[in-house]
């Protein structure tokens, strides 16, 4: 089987790594460098548990070849948190407003919402369902979460 | 997901001569956001993979006022959705980029590749025909310019030859009484995939519709225009009772799919209701 280098910065660490051409991001992200915060759901592109964002925009990683992120950015839920291990306001207003219940969707929600916040900081409730149409939640009907990126916007855009 | 050979080609007619060297089981790659699905499910099986991501310059959108729009075939969903020339001169078109699929499916993929897949079940091939688009095409012979009708053959099967690739899409610039709308009908708001998709456009000239453009798409096996009901709508006056019959006449003008999703009934139901709404859409004409 052909291997192909490629280079990526993850988390702001640089890897070098071989790897296949059918190796998937996601596969990438968890197998590769451990990184199993994110999630591989329906694996067709539709539950975006395994949004990731990729050079600021967010993306579908089980829908996109590790190959495609070379010389990339990317940026995972485990990125989010301080090197002390300080929680995003994100992941911080998630905890405190019930944004989840089993948590599986979560890391993908989370991403989503964190490229979102920076594109716009001050959204409508509107503009988050909208931003959120490519996640899905079986648990929690949605309603916590919308409240906790708008709890975290104003946090974020306030202090 | 079975392995494959990944080419990665850093100019058009390399990528061109890869397909060719390559063959049937070749397959191009843009945003792989529908091919790799396929892949995924093995209903494709390609051998080699001829990658786009590293050919510079495909994914430039340009408008000007006597030229029209050029859109190159990498330009992204999220890209067309957010161009200042597109939402100022083709607002229904940027309104449409708008909601393909969903939100992180619109960063990956391109428009080139949505329109070279051939899914019926789809937007973007419906709202561009209805602009009367056309598609550049390249090959090892050279480029050729297809009307994007002509460009779909039949179901998931396009006029591109195996070593071409379609390259960019062409807009006519847009007459000074443009109107037009854009709707796709979901059964359920969670749903990604439009179960029907109307594209209206023409000249509103002091309450009549001249050059009225018809296309409807995802209930057929390839996007069409609803000529009678074009025709019949051509010169007329814009009154509620005349869209009203210009949706009957488009819905008797289809030859729907029927499947899972619908049956051939029921989207022949829709089609009637759809053309109305976005002829009225596009002419401003408060109807349901």
């Amino acid at each position: 089987m052909e291997k192909h280098s490629i280079d990526v910065i993850v988390n702001g660490d640089d890897y070098t790594l071989e790897v296949p051409a059918r190796r998937l991001l996601a596969d990438f992200l968890r197998d590769d460098l451990g990184l199993t915060g994110t999630k591989r759901g329906c694996e067709t592109g539709i539950c975006g548990a395994c949004t990731v964002s990729v050079d600021g925009k967010a993306v579908k990683s089980c829908i996109m070849l590790a190959i495609q992120a070379r010389d990339k950015q990317v940026l995972t839920i485990e990125g989010l948190s301080d090197r002390d291990g300080k929680l995003h306001p994100l992941q911080q207003s998630f905890i405190e407003r019930g944004g989840l219940q089993c948590g599986f969707c979560t890391p993908g929600f989370i991403m989503t919402a964190y490229v979102f916040l920076a594109q716009v900081p001050s959204p409508r409730e509107e503009d988050i369902r909208a931003a959120l149409t490519g996640n899905l939640c079986r648990c929690t009907g949605y309603v916590g979460i919308v409240e906790s990126i708008l709890a975290a916007a104003e946090k974020m855009s306030g202090s | 997901m079975r392995d494959f050979a990944f080419l990665e080609p850093t100019s058009v007619d390399d990528a061109c001569r890869m397909l060719a060297t390559e063959g049937d089981e070749a397959r191009l790659y843009a945003g792989g956001t529908a091919l790799l699905l396929a892949m995924r499910q093995r209903l494709s099986i390609p051998s080699a993979v001829v990658y786009l991501g590293n050919v510079p310059g495909l994914d430039l959108i340009e408008f000007d006022e006597t030229r029209g729009l050029r859109i190159g075939a990498l330009a992204r969903h999220a890209d067309i959705a957010a161009h200042p020339a597109i939402r100022a001169r083709y607002p229904f078109l940027a309104k449409m980029a708008e909601q393909v699929a969903n939100p992180q499916i619109r960063n990956m993929g391109t428009l080139g590749g949505n329109l070279c897949y051939g899914d019926p079940s789809t937007d973007p091939p419906t709202c561009l025909l209805s602009l009367n688009a056309t598609v550049t095409l390249r090959g090892p012979d050279g480029e050729r310019v297809l009307k994007l009708e002509d460009f779909y053959v039949d179901y998931f099967v396009t006029a591109l030859e195996q070593a071409e690739i379609l390259i960019q899409v062409h807009v006519p610039p847009p007459a000074p009484d443009l109107v037009g709308a854009y709707i796709r009908f979901l059964k359920t708001p969670a749903e990604h995939r439009p179960l029907l998709g109307v594209g209206v456009t023409a000249r509103y000239d002091q309450g009549f519709c001249r050059d009225v453009s018809i296309a409807i798409g995802a209930s057929v096996r390839i996007p069409m225009r609803a000529r009678t009901a074009e025709k019949f709508l051509e010169g007329n006056r814009v009154t509620a009772e005349t869209l009203a019959e210009c949706g009957a006449i488009a819905a008797a003008e289809i030859n729907p799919l029927s499947d899972f999703a619908g049956s051939a009934d029921y989207r022949q139901q829709i089609a009637q209701v759809i053309v109305r709404r976005a002829a009225a859409r596009a002419f401003g004409i408060d109807m349901d």
